[in-house]
């Protein structure tokens, strides 16, 4: 029996279920309400960020034409998308021979694929501007992806190594047996069963890549300045709406996204993951 | 030459065991084991858990290699022979059906990886599937199947590729004892009609009897008794067989003395006579045994009889199981065929007899 059993227990139990349900919604609260606000004031007509005026779409206007912006987007898009494929193509292959390989080093490579997560990204920053330009490497869009890639690899090996060590080894076993090689078992068999979480990996990477600032401040030159560090100098020169309905474009952006993955592969996931 | 001068044709072996060991760490999971499969032959791999059949099943597909020792596969050495290069498929017990594939993609993939084109390729598949009665299933998942028939679609994907070999471990484990019995019979029939050689792992020692040719029974990593099913049951080499393969009275017993064919003992409270000299000394220690459906009442053609009191009878449908308790104290377990005679009365003494052959003498 449970030390709440009881009379006594079912009142201690409706006061934690309580107090759990309040916390719960003041967390979400706390987290969501600066989002309402923002997204509420960048259908603002009069250019304050805190006194409603009116409702207009000039905001959006005003960003969607906003050449310095739209610059700045199609900068983030191309390194997202190119450091998310790297991270996850790497990730991908390391994960699935740490898990499915022994090889000598096989716990280092784990660990040192890991350990950008525990390192302050600013470290990694520095660390790495030091040596582009120890090597005479030139700031562009080389440097910001090998920058993104060391950022969202962690996530992309762990993401697919949970997936990985989830598999049933049997079934590679079977596939050996049924005359399979290893190129076609892993073709065929492995693979297959890691793509939702390889897109996962992927949809991630770039997730991480399209906000980082911190990176991005070293890593970026001239002509390739990202999203984040282009809001980041707009703040500079004094809030406006824009920045708004950038926030908010930014935020309808991530959340497809999240709906896309989770309508399209998490039934997918959870479904592999019974078996 | 003739006919008449070749040598009768004796069947060939086709998986052959020399020697082999397997070993764990510290752990020996087969010990020296020799062991030759014969080609078209329903051969069964029985023992309790853990005595290594699994372990013999594994290193025949190539999934490990022995410590030691060598595996020929129609007379070829396998040593250096990858699992995928291996002339034969394996039917798991957990089924290993690729999820992520239709019923006829997993049955196609041995074709598929070996190049063959769709057509022919799809053609087999079905054909296969048909010989498993799976036909219907063939555009589902995995998943959208039960237990029994993802049993099927295994062994048609095992099969599709004409395998010399189909190793089988315990695929009937997970049904319910109805389908059990119903796949029993269709795998022999079908191991039949292909001619394949089957080796088939189990743990239990009736599906085991009424399915093979021939049962090496295994304990501990080690075969104890390679037999035909009926060897098995009437000749067990010993004690452990005697008791592991269908049910048997172990009945203490002490030898007095060897006269020529027949060996006197005492036991249950009185002398009897068995059958063939057991090699015992005058007063040796032994254990008797008898099967249950051996010991009878009728005492027209027994040379041994006991008495002892009835003291449980449970009642099988065909049969009768009646325990009784010897005047020694010993326990014997009486089956007879429920022929609708009345049910003896518990606690009534009975007389029972034992025919001299029906009794053997194991070692202490
Ligand atoms: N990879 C391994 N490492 C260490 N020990 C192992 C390994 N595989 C098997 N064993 C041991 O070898 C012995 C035989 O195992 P095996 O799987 O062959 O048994 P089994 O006869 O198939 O049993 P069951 O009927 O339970 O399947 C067991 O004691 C097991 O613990
Ligand atoms: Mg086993």
């Amino acid at each position: 029996m449970t030390p709440h059993s009881g009379r006594q227990g079912w009142f201690v139990r409706r006061v934690v279920h309580g107090i759990s349900g309040w916390v719960t919604l003041l967390t979400y609260l706390f987290m969501l309400l600066p989002i309402v606000v923002l997204i509420a004031f960048a259908f603002n007509a009069g250019k304050s960020t805190v006194v409603w005026t009116g409702f207009s779409f000039k905001w959006f206007e005003k960003v969607v034409s906003n050449r310095n912006i739209l610059d700045a987007l199609q900068v983030s898009l191309i390194v997202a998308l190119a450091s998310a494929a790297v991270s996850t193509a790497i990730g991908s292959v390391a994960a699935v021979a740490i898990t499915r390989r022994s090889f000598p080093g096989r716990d280092v490579l784990g660990a040192a694929l890991a350990a950008p997560l525990v390192l302050p990204e600013i470290v990694l920053g520095v660390a790495l501007l030091v040596f582009m330009s120890f090597a005479g490497m030139i700031l562009g869009y080389t440097t910001l992806i090998i920058g993104h890639v060391l950022v969202s690899i962690p996530f992309a090996t762990l993401i697919v190594r949970a997936a990985a060590s989830s598999l049933d080894p049997r079934l590679e076993n079977a596939a050996a047996d049924l005359g399979a090689n290893e190129w076609q078992t892993f073709r065929m068999v492995t693979l297959p069963q890691l793509m939702p979480a390889i897109f996962t990996a992927f949809i991630l990477s770039a997730t991480l890549s399209f906000d980082n600032l911190v990176m991005s401040t070293f890593t970026s030159g001239v002509g390739t300045t990202t999203l984040p560090l282009r809001i980041y100098s707009m703040l500079k020169l004094g809030i406006t709406p824009e920045i708004n309905a950038l926030g908010a474009l930014m935020v309808l952006a991530n959340v497809t996204i999240l709906l896309l993955v989770m309508g399209r592969y998490l039934p997918l996931m959870l479904k592999t993951n019974r078996r | 030459m003739s006919p008449s001068l070749e040598e009768p044709s004796r069947p060939k072996a086709v998986v052959e065991l020399k020697g082999v060991e397997k070993r764990f760490a510290a752990f020996t999971a087969l010990r020296r084991m020799d062991l030759t499969i014969r080609e078209g032959e329903f051969f069964t791999l029985l023992g309790p858990s853990g005595c290594g059949k699994t372990t013999t099943l594994r290193l025949i597909a190539g999934f490990d290699l022995p410590s030691e020792g060598q595996i020929l596969i129609a007379g070829q050495d396998v040593s250096n022979i990858p699992a995928h290069l291996r002339p034969v498929h394996t039917v798991f017990q957990n089924y290993a059906l690729f999820p992520h594939m239709t019923v006829l993609d997993n049955v196609a993939f041995p074709l598929t990886v070996r190049r063959i084109g769709r057509a022919e390729r799809l053609e087999r598949a079905r054909a296969a599937l048909d010989l498993v009665q799976m036909g219907s299933f063939a555009a589902r998942k995995p998943s959208q199947l039960s237990g029994g028939q993802q049993q099927r679609v295994a062994l048609a994907r095992a099969l599709v590729n004409e395998p010399r070999v189909l190793l089988l471990d315990e695929p009937l484990g997970a049904l319910d004892l109805k389908l059990r019995k119903e796949m029993q019979a269709e795998l022999k029939a079908m191991q039949r009609r292909l001619g394949i050689t089957f080796v088939f792992v189990t743990h239990d020692q009736e599906e085991a009897l009424s399915m093979s040719d021939r049962i090496a029974l295994m304990k501990s990593g080690e075969i104890v008794q390679l037999d035909t099913p009926t060897g098995l049951y009437d000749r067990p080499a010993n004690a452990y067989v005697a008791d592991f393969i269908g049910e048997t009275n172990m009945i203490p017993a002490r030898v007095i003395s060897q006269e020529g064919d027949v060996t006197l003992v005492e036991a249950m409270g009185t002398r009897l006579r068995v059958s063939g000299n057991h090699g015992h000394v005058a007063g040796a220690e032994v254990q008797m045994a008898i099967r249950p459906e051996r010991v009878s009442d009728d005492m027209r053609e027994t040379e041994n009889s006991a008495e002892g009191v009835l003291a449980d009878v449970e009642f099988i449908g065909t049969d009768l199981r009646m325990v009784y308790r010897m005047t020694d104290g010993s326990r014997v377990v009486m089956r007879q065929q429920n022929s609708g005679r009345a049910v003896p009365q518990l606690g009534e003494t009975r007389r029972l007899g034992f025919r001299q052959q029906d009794l053997r003498l194991f070692g202490r």
